[in-house]
């Protein structure tokens, strides 16, 4: 009999462990983009011929560890509004031990004139910085 | 005596058991989803297979016609040649939406391989045409629609690899076309690959 109420219990705090969904989900903006092991170095962006305006990131991966960040470049029409697209959603980089890691971007239509990129680890932000040269 | 208390009170603790685990439902933000991975193809895998080909597509300057009109687009065959029910639409749909935000692409609904794609856009012309109900100025006249100069196809693949007796690999290969029908000749192709390791037990299908 104690062996089977054992046994129950430790189900019990085994059964029940998981949750479908992380509780730390959440977003935490951190600080600006040098105040990690990844850097960014330089970001730039040019209109192209088409009207499309494409965008360059240049970062630097300082510490001795692989890590796969993740980028989301928000695209800003001529009065500042971001522009609704499916090319705003979070993407992946690889930024590898000790090296530049560079994301490239290309705006969903030619109304982009800015953008701002965000760079996550994990689940925290790393770089949130807006480029507004032209 | 003894013994009905003891089994009680097992009762009891199953019951609980039963009622206290039970998976909670939660709606998920999709915007921020770091939920496990599945081995079958999940919306995510839709979402950044459609935002890398739309990107693709639009760096390539395939789309992008000389005169700044825009080019018609008509969306082929979606091959889905994976174990599982995929409505290819999953990944369609989100790129032709990236393609008509880009302003560089208009999609017509009214050619399809298994027809219109929207019939209405056809049956509304033989309807209407030459009935005295209807204005006919509104009503549109032969020689009006527009025949497209791009087609879409592609294929969505799965490969089942045995890595060891507990662990499996499930590679998913989607590729895209973009041919222009006067020539036949591609104008821009891309390939994304989603790769997921898990137990042998999972299914992806």
């Amino acid at each position: 009999m104690r062996l089977i109420l054992t046994i129950l219990a430790l189900f019990a705090f085994v059964g029940c462990a998981k949750s479908p969904e992380p509780s730390d989900a959440i977003v935490k903006v951190v600080g600006g983009c040098s105040s990690s092991d990844i850097v960014v170095i330089d970001i730039k962006g040019r209109k192209k011929s088409d009207g499309f305006m494409q965008a360059q990131v240049i970062g630097e991966n300082r510490s001795d560890s692989y890590q796969n960040l993740e980028y989301r470049v928000v695209w800003l029409d001529s009065e500042g509004f971001a522009i609704d697209t499916i090319l705003s959603k979070w993407n992946s980089a690889p930024a590898y031990a000790n090296q530049p890691f560079y994301i490239n971007a290309t705006s969903p239509s030619a109304k982009a004139k800015t953008f701002r990129l965000y760079i996550k680890r994990d689940k925290e932000v790393i770089c949130d910085k807006q480029y507004n040269g032209q | 005596m003894r013994q009905t208390i003891q089994w009680t009170i097992i009762l009891a603790v199953v019951g609980v058991l039963f009622s206290g685990c039970a998976t909670k439902t939660t709606n998920i933000d999709i915007n921020n989803d770091k939920g496990e991975a599945v081995m079958g193809l999940d919306y995510r895998d839709f979402q950044g297979a459609a935002q890398d080909m739309v990107e693709s597509l639009l760096a390539s300057g395939a789309v992008t016609k000389k005169d700044g009109s825009r080019y018609v687009l008509v969306v082929s065959r979606i091959v889905n040649d994976t174990m599982q029910h995929i409505d290819t639409d999953q990944l369609v749909k989100k790129i032709r939406v990236g393609l008509l935000q880009s302003g560089k692409v208009v999609v017509t609904t009214a050619v399809g391989l298994d027809g219109a794609e929207d019939k209405m856009s056809m049956h509304a012309r033989e309807e209407l045409r030459g009935n005295a109900e209807f204005d006919q100025k509104s009503v549109a006249g032969k020689g009006s629609m527009i025949a497209p100069d791009l087609s879409l196809s592609g294929k969505i693949l799965q490969r089942n690899i045995r890595v060891d007796s507990k662990t499996q690999r499930v590679e998913y290969y989607f590729q895209m076309t973009l041919s222009e029908i006067k020539t036949g000749l591609a104008y821009w192709e891309d390939e994304r690959i989603v790769a997921k390791r898990g137990s042998n037990k999972s299914v992806a299908w």
